[in-house]
């Protein structure tokens, strides 16, 4: 027995303006810093239903820590909405479930957000994400990544209930996202189909998943990186990702996010970089035990950027656009990361990835990894 | 005694146990019991990916063997661990003769067959209802690869089908 388990999803051009039809009277709309300045949180109160209020919450910083995920949830309760829009990053989408499931259920933390107990969620509120990047997948899977304070760790917290009800996939809201965020994100997309697919728990419906969300963004990323403008491949990478999402949420990420939670954390290095330069390495290691899947996956990549191993063809499209290639590219100096390899090993062992992953591994499976991927082969 | 606290499987799983017992050089145990538990804390010491990715867990766990059809009684076992090893295992039918454990993995016998069978991953067993955990859950989600491990660990165990 399994599940697959999906928001719904409304996409394509003026997919925003669907907020409109839902029942919304009060809206807590969750963004970011960066966002708060655009006009964005104004699109997005102009498309709400005639007469509904809102609150804007908009200081989520980058992959931030629970107190600021958290800082503005007594305002929120006060003003007590029945929907959370959440718009942004991952870390908006992530700082609105945790919003959510604690305007909900005030006498939890967010430690009890876990998929073994039922929450009872939704019985004031419900939850749409709109992102306004196309990678992280949040706004159609059930777990948030949340920093935890002074340390570096992420911590993975999962819930059903904390899948978003409604996904809204607006291309127009992606086109003005910058080349480094772009292909970081898009980075980040392809780790999560390629894992998804190697996921020892991979089935049908992931499967399908992740199939198209490769074969979308690697059609189509050139093309967004050539005319960021561009509706056409910027809709196509944002469903991919989206795709890309459901895929690994179904099934699991593996061991490119284990190591790559590690480094990011360690290394303050954002997620999409971090996984997308480990990608290949990774890729490689896992090849001999499933490598029918990997060989399929291959045949879905451009004949542009094929080689013969799904490894080298991805070494190839991320290199066009501009992921770094190794550790060293990435900006992380030597002595630092020599002197942080053993921490590097024990926090990415402690993953839920190792579980998942198709081939098993241990400390010093990691540890040639990550010194592998340092300096590229 | 060591019969006497094995819980009775009933004996319609008995025909497959012929044979595999008779020419077998290995040791075998009836799963639950206090012999499977013993060779079982004797596999895990010996598991050096356990060790790995348990060398920073403190803390004992029950697994909870719950009758049905095919197991007529609750059975326990208790196993202290502690940075990547199995300090102590104890069997018993009666949950209150064993120390409290952190952690408690309890699921139905047929339901652990299925685990030693590698027809149910562990993880997944838990997601779909198939097995129940008490104990903190932020704790026990940075040591997925070790209780990964731990179950893997069964299958090493010559368990009598
Ligand atoms: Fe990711």
């Amino acid at each position: 027995m399994w599940f697959f388990r999906s928001p719904q999803v409304v996409f394509g051009d003026e997919a925003l303006s669907y907020l409109s039809s839902l029942p919304i009277r009060r809206a807590a709309i969750i963004t970011d810093r960066y966002l708060l300045g655009t006009e964005l949180p104004e699109r997005v109160r102009g498309a709400l239903p005639e007469g509904a209020e809102s609150l804007v919450v908009g200081d989520v910083s980058a992959e931030p820590p629970l107190s600021e995920m958290t800082a503005h949830l007594e305002k929120v309760r006060g003003f007590s909405p029945d929907w959370f829009v959440a718009v942004g990053g991952g870390s908006s989408i992530d700082t609105a479930k945790i919003l959510f499931a604690l305007h909900e259920r005030p006498d939890l933390t967010v430690y009890d957000i876990t998929p073994l107990v039922q929450l009872g969620l939704r019985t004031k509120s419900r939850l749409i994400a709109v992102p306004t990047t196309s990678g992280t997948g949040s706004e159609c899977t059930w777990a948030a990544v949340l920093s935890e304070e002074n340390e570096k760790r992420k911590h993975e917290l999962a819930s059903p209930e904390i899948l978003p009800d409604y996904a809204i996939l607006d291309p127009s809201l992606v086109v003005s996202l910058p080349p480094e965020q772009t292909r970081n994100t898009a980075a980040d997309a392809i780790a999560h189909a390629v894992e998804a697919y190697g996921s020892t728990w991979h089935n049908p419906f992931s499967d399908a998943m992740a199939e198209k969300a490769l074969e979308l963004i690697s059609e189509n990323i050139e093309g967004v990186i050539r005319d960021p403008w561009g509706l056409g491949p910027r809709g196509q990478v944002h469903i991919g990702a989206s795709m890309a999402g459901l895929s690994f949420s179904n099934s699991q990420i593996g061991l490119v996010h284990a190591l790559g939670h590690s480094l990011g954390a360690t290394f303050k290095l954002p997620h999409g970089k971090a996984v997308g330069l480990l990608l290949p390495y990774v890729v490689d290691f896992n090849y001999d035990a499933c490598p029918e899947r990997y060989d399929r996956l291959n045949m879905l990549i451009p004949p542009k950027y094929r080689g013969r191993r799904l490894s080298g063809s991805l070494r190839s499209l991320l290199g066009m656009m501009g992921v770094a290639r190794t550790v060293r590219d990435a900006g992380v100096e030597e002595p630092a990361y020599a002197s942080s390899m053993d921490a590097l090993v024990t926090l990415a062992l402690e993953s839920t990835g190792m579980v998942t992953n198709p081939k098993d591994s241990g400390s010093e499976d990691l540890r040639n990894i990550f010194i592998k991927a340092f300096d590229g082969d | 005694m060591a019969g006497a606290r094995t819980a009775r499987v009933r004996p319609r799983l008995s025909p497959f146990m012929i044979g595999v017992r008779s020419d077998a050089l290995v040791k075998m145990a009836r799963f639950p019991s206090e012999e499977w538990t013993k060779l079982y804390a004797e596999k895990l010491n010996a598991n050096k990916s356990y060790e790995d990715a348990g060398k920073n867990w403190e803390g004992a766990i029950t697994f909870v063997v719950q009758k049905d059809s095919a197991l007529d009684k609750d059975a326990f076992i208790y196993l202290d661990l502690y940075h990547g090893k199995c300090r102590d295992a104890k069997f018993s039918l009666t949950e209150s003769d064993l120390p409290t454990p952190e952690y408690k993995y309890a699921g139905p016998y047929g339901n652990w067959r299925k685990l030693i069978n590698k027809e149910i991953d562990p993880i997944q067993g838990l997601l779909t209802g198939k097995f129940k955990l008490q104990g903190s859950m932020m704790k026990i989600m940075r040591f997925t690869k070790a209780a990964k491990e731990m179950v893997n660990t069964t299958a090493s165990v010559q368990t009598e089908s």
